[in-house]
């Protein structure tokens, strides 16, 4: 374990070239859950008897990711997303496998980890709640003991880039949500972290918050070389921020590569949306007889003017369809929707989609 | 652009990180003077009411278990200040800590668990206790009969006997706050730990007036060292050899309860999941 005597500071910066920055392999962990039958004679029995079960949240998940990527780390709630983080940041300690991030066991080394990375939590702020934010950055300066000219250089760029100035007397508890955003960022990147974890940055910010959000986040990993991994279910984010995205579900890995790819595998899905002249609130039950001998075809009816017409482009194209609606509705404007990732992911999460193509599944990198 | 208008903050030097907290801590203290004050008038009120039992019982005999009436106002005035160093409200701290997984914020930092708590709690203590020890004393020379110190080394031993106390408080609270990973509810272990220290620290009533078995538990328990050692120190009710018996026991309490406390955090720390996670 010679690495383990390295300085962090050094051994962030002068991470081997070509290392990855964060490398798991085959990293489990599980958890051990209280068996409770319901109500009071269930709590008693438990009390006497405990009985446990065996909960796997990480299922032998590998990860590389290398310095200066920004992944989007994906799935549905309960997929085993925070779990891997807090795995990484050293919180957790993993049944089995391997994990190191900047060449360092996070578990056996939480503090030198530490100083390696930076965690911005969208739920809940790492402020101090009752002193002004201008005090939270000074104590993290301390905390993360840089040095004093270090300091000031980092704090009086996130200052102005984030535009701290008129919030730094003010303490946490009385900022607005977008505004504590701002203040929390910079209480995460105060020590230069390699690495920044996002887990659901964005969640209840308003969409000019969100946009500087993202266009700062933006900058720090294409000028500064920030490795970024996000956990978010804001499909903007993930779609503006990462170029790789890693789905995981039931704990285990179910997509791993670059992020057009997901749009290309699952490029065949079309929408076309329709408005009527008039209002006709039959609309899918005709649509529906017109189209009866189409099988991959669904509509959805928000209000009776409106149409919206799910298709697979390989089994039948657009004209097709408008040619035989036209005649049978009174159509006034016609827009047709290319797939989106975010289209695609939703569907993904609801099981409606499958990565049972072994090629893209896990195959991409 | 209201950038050009920062006046960046030209740091006089780095603090060390546990010191930072410990003013970091001071000055939430100070935002929540309310509560603060709040918490010194219900120890007020235990003051008055145990007062009132004590002038009964001792209107009929001079002295009880070699306490005299003005050693015992004494007694109450000095229990209460003490105890109060590490309130109902830092032991909540730490629980809610654990209860609510804001102890996740501080895994992600360079800081040991233990010392964050120590300095943090050290803060509270400094605005809530020094307070309420002020109060207390200046009440009890205004007001009521209180004792000045044995001798002038029995007043700086006293000092170092309420530093050790401040520390066997912290840890034993630090203890009992854990069992929160397995309890997840903080109440119940609160009012325990209240309890305890009332009883076996000597805060409702001397230890030397427990029952005899109780009595010879509580002479040897870590809790005395919270306000029974301190106060009998103050009273010179300790000399001598069994004056610096009792402070090494209070000493090496407090080397005990800082080595399990460092043992039971990892191993709790390492057993059980993280709450709300």
């Amino acid at each position: 374990m010679s690495a383990s005597r390295i300085p962090a500071a050094v051994t962030s910066s002068i991470a081997p070239i070509g290392e990855p920055i964060i490398a798991a392999r085959g990293l489990t962990k599980v958890f051990r859950r209280p068996v409770k039958p319901p109500g009071l004679k269930g709590a008693l029995r438990h009390l006497v008897r405990p009985s446990w079960t065996d909960f796997t949240a990480v299922d032998a998940i590998d990860l590389t990711i290398q310095a200066g990527e920004s992944v989007a780390y994906v799935g549905p709630n309960g997929a085993g997303k925070s779990t891997t983080v807090k795995l990484l940041t050293g919180i957790l300690v993993p049944t089995s496998g391997e994990v190191r991030v900047c060449g360092i066991e996070p578990f056996r080394q939480r503090i030198a980890n530490a100083r390696n990375i930076g965690v911005v939590f969208g739920q809940r702020t790492q402020l101090w709640w009752d002193i002004p934010v201008q005090e939270s950055l000074r104590l993290l300066g301390d905390i993360y003991e840089l040095p004093a000219d270090e300091y000031a250089r980092t704090f009086a760029h996130l200052t102005e880039v984030l535009d701290l100035a008129p919030l730094l007397a003010i303490p946490a508890r009385q900022l607005s949500l977008g505004q504590r955003m701002r203040c929390d960022l910079a209480a995460s990147l105060l020590h230069s972290p390699p690495i920044l974890y996002l887990d659901e940055p964005t969640i209840g910010l308003d969409v000019a918050v969100k946009a500087r959000f993202r266009e700062f986040i933006r900058t720090m990993h294409r000028e500064n070389g920030l490795t970024v991994m996000l956990t978010s279910h804001d499909l903007g984010d993930i779609e503006e921020l990462c170029d790789r995205m890693v789905m995981i579900d039931r704990g285990t890995v179910v997509y791993d590569g670059a992020l057009d790819a997901v749009t290309t595998r699952f490029g065949w899905e079309r929408s076309l949306h329709l408005t009527f002249t008039e209002d006709e609130p039959d609309a899918t039950a005709i649509a529906g007889r017109v189209l009866a001998h189409r099988a991959d075809v669904t509509f959805t009816q928000l209000d009776p003017s409106r149409l919206d017409v799910a298709f697979d482009s390989r089994e039948v194209t657009s004209g097709e369809l408008i040619r035989d609606l036209a005649t049978h509705l009174p159509l006034a404007d016609i827009r047709i929707e290319e797939p989106s990732a975010e289209s695609i992911i939703r569907r993904l999460y609801e099981g409606q989609l499958q990565f049972d193509d072994p090629q893209v599944s896990g195959g991409a990198r | 652009m209201s950038a050009s208008l920062v006046s960046v903050p030209t740091r006089v030097r780095r603090r060390n990180k546990y010191l930072g907290l410990v003013d970091s801590a001071l000055q939430q203290a100070v935002a929540y003077r309310v509560l603060a004050l709040t918490g010194i008038v219900g120890n007020m009120l235990w003051i008055v009411i145990l007062f009132a039992i004590w002038r009964a019982a001792f209107a009929d005999s001079g002295t009880i278990e070699g306490f005299t009436w003005p050693q015992m106002q004494t007694y109450i005035l000095l229990a209460y200040g003490i105890n109060a160093m590490v309130g109902f409200s830092s032991a909540s701290k730490m629980m809610q800590a654990i209860r609510q997984g804001t102890i996740v914020i501080d895994m992600i930092r360079p800081l040991n668990y233990l010392g964050t708590q120590l300095a943090t709690t050290l803060g509270l203590a400094i605005v809530e206790g020094v307070i309420s020890f002020a109060l207390t004393i200046g009440i009890g020379v205004i007001f009521l009969d209180m004792q000045a110190p044995a001798s002038f080394w029995h007043s700086l031993l006293f000092l170092l006997s309420v530093g050790l106390g401040f520390l066997t408080k912290f840890l034993f609270v630090f203890c009992i706050s854990l069992l929160v990973f397995w309890t997840t509810s903080s109440v119940g272990l609160n009012w325990t730990q209240t309890a305890l220290v009332n009883v076996l620290a000597g805060v409702l009533i001397p230890i030397q007036f427990l029952p005899g078995w109780l009595a010879t538990v509580a002479e040897w328990s870590p809790l005395r060292g919270i306000v029974s050692t301190p106060v009998s120190v103050y009273l010179g009710r300790e000399d001598g050899i069994d004056l610096l018996l009792v402070l090494g026991l209070q000493a090496v309490w407090v080397i005990a309860l800082w080595c399990f406390a460092d043992w039971a955090w990892k191993r709790a720390f390492r057993a059980v999941e993280i709450q709300g996670g």
